[in-house]
């Protein structure tokens, strides 16, 4: 319930609401439609995941960090795995190396893409929001042919990787690179020239390159108002040194600004992509590696989709961290949304929000129902055709769309 | 500015700074444990004059008698600069640094709430990231707390050693 203060109104998105997709809670004082303080509570999702990992061993731990995003699992566990690796002194091959990038762009790509089909939807255009998600079902499905799952992969170990890359595998990236391609050109197309989606994001949530600076912003967010941010380059790590990559960047540091850069983003991926499956080293896929961590710190960083995730490691000697701590890029931009959202207007806040594509959870495709008869698991035809019945029992039947 | 002259520059302006500054690899350069007057010299400094314009966040650390307090900085060639002070777990007071980094007042909170620490200085708002009714006086990041002692349903920590920490 919104409550007055004085002239204004308080009002609060959050906890629970339907723009947002994940519990955070937003008070936001409104002077009649604009924004004049916006206060963030955000907490709701604290696992205690680093307590966590100071109970558990390192191979445990793995599997808790892969956790602590379901979009960008893979970010985490390679920051994780390469600080590791650091502190036991393990160099891991070359072709661990180059599929550990493979993963990292595909999980890029679709990360950005979910984000487009969101942002999209929150504005109201659940066309291309349908249409970049149809894509992304193309990238979740190489990613749960690598590692066997559309989130949470598993690709990664400490000293390598678990999966490999067979001819056939690459055969079918390569192909879908292509298909993808095409619709990544279509969406960098619509983006520079439909006037209806540029009008409505330019200008929105303004950051500019002076105020990512002054709130600490990174990823996208720090891209699209100029900023040359991205630890890919500036701070190579495994395959990247030897990859070309260039940084997407934009000057008008607003929502469009984001849009643009991630849209160009996935073109750059795809390039990276291409590159390592051309250029797929031989050899083995992991080293062996000490269960005792030798005592010491380590801060390792990765380009995650959103920005950089930064994993500080301490070991004392055994097989389990005395501490891990762990800085998702959505911490760093946080700050920069207050901001973002104070002088614009209520309507806005939605976009605005979504436009630091802060860290959603996601679950996988298969989903467990509970009924009368008990416990039963659901695969995707499955769940498509409960759908269609659960439609068809309302009064609206789909299949006419098929004719 | 490159690794070497940073700690150049630290070490003639902070002469306590000599073999307590030091390289670890490249792009990141490390301290020793500062006291509190000596890190709020250095950190000023680092913001002020050597271009560390970002907090990337702060790690707490359970340092036995002690806290540990990380603070992570990075500058515009994206090195890090991770300046440690250590305070007592008797008397856990440190200085917000907020004024001159905005960006570090949730990791400060975070401080707050999982290691006991007073945060002189830090600007009011929700805390963060524990829910509310959370047992006051219960820092569930220190050593000692055990998950084992507590009780979710009614919010409160018995632990085997009750400790009474200072407020």
């Amino acid at each position: 319930m919104s409550e007055k203060n004085n002239n204004n109104i308080v009002f609060p998105i959050g906890p629970q609401h339907p723009s947002l997709d994940e519990p955070s809670c937003f008070n936001i004082t409104l002077e009649g439609e604009k924004v004049i303080n916006a206060v963030i509570g955000v907490g709701y999702n604290h696992r205690g995941l680093e307590k966590t990992c100071e109970s558990k061993t390192y191979i445990q731990d793995l599997y808790i960090i892969e956790r602590v995003c379901g979009i960008c699992s893979h970010a985490h566990s390679t920051a994780f795995c390469m600080a590791i690796e650091e502190l036991t002194g393990v160099s891991i091959p070359k072709r661990a190396e180059y599929i550990r990038v493979i993963v990292a762009e595909l999980e890029r790509l679709h990360s950005h893409l979910l984000w487009l089909g969101v942002a999209c939807h929150e504005i109201g255009f659940d066309t291309m929001f349908m249409y970049t998600w149809r894509n992304r079902e193309k990238v979740l499905d190489i990613l749960a042919s690598v590692g066997g799952n559309r989130v949470n992969y598993g690709v990664n170990t400490i000293g390598g990787v678990r999966r490999d890359l067979d001819e056939s595998i690459n055969a079918d990236i390569l192909k879908t690179m292509d298909a993808l391609e095409e619709e990544i050109k279509y969406y960098a197309d619509v983006a520079t020239t439909e006037t209806t989606l540029i009008s409505r994001l330019k200008g929105i949530g303004r950051l500019s390159h002076e105020d990512v600076i002054k709130f600490g912003a990174v990823g996208p967010v720090a891209r699209a108002a100029g900023v040359e941010d991205d630890i890919r380059v500036t701070e190579p790590y495994g395959a990247y040194k030897e990859i070309p990559v260039h940084i997407v960047t934009d000057t008008n540091a607003d929502v469009y600004g984001r849009t643009v850069v991630r849209i160009f983003e996935m073109q750059e991926s795809i390039n990276i992509i291409r590159f390592c499956i051309n250029n797929l080293p031989d050899g083995p896929l992991t080293v062996r590696t000490p269960r005792r961590v030798p005592a010491g710190e380590v801060i390792a960083r990765v380009e995650a989709p959103r920005g950089e995730d930064i994993h500080y490691i301490r070991s004392n000697g055994t097989d389990i961290p005395d501490r891990v701590r762990v800085r998702a890029p959505t911490e760093a931009n946080w700050h920069g949304v207050k901001h973002m959202l104070e002088g614009g207007y209520l309507a806005d806040v939605p976009i605005t929000i979504a436009a630091i594509d802060p860290c959603y959870s996601c679950t996988d495709r298969a989903t467990i129902v509970k009924s009368e008869s008990g416990i039963r698991d659901m695969d995707w035809r499955a769940m498509r055709q409960y759908g269609i019945d659960w439609y068809k029992k309302q009064g609206i039947d789909l299949t006419v769309f098929k004719r | 500015m490159h690794e070497e002259e940073i700690i150049e520059s630290l070490c003639n302006k902070f002469p306590f700074l000599n073999c307590r500054i030091y390289l670890q690899k490249e792009k990141r350069i490390i301290t020793k444990p500062l006291l509190r007057e000596e890190f709020e010299e250095v950190i000023r400094f680092a913001h002020d004059e050597l271009g560390f314009y970002r907090a990337s966040h702060v790690v707490g650390t359970d340092d036995g008698e002690n806290l540990g307090l990380l603070y992570i900085l990075s500058d515009h060639e994206n090195i890090l600069l991770a300046l440690r002070e250590s305070v007592p777990k008797t008397n856990p007071v440190i200085k917000s640094v907020s004024d001159m980094y905005l960006s570090i007042i949730l990791h400060e909170r975070e401080l707050v709430d999982l290691f006991g620490v007073i945060v002189e200085g830090l600007p009011e708002g929700p805390h963060y990231p524990l829910p509310d009714g959370w047992p006051k006086g219960s820092y569930p990041m220190r050593k000692e707390w055990d998950p084992r002692y507590f009780n979710k349903d009614t919010m409160t920590y018995e632990g085997p050693q009750e400790e009474k920490q200072s407020e």
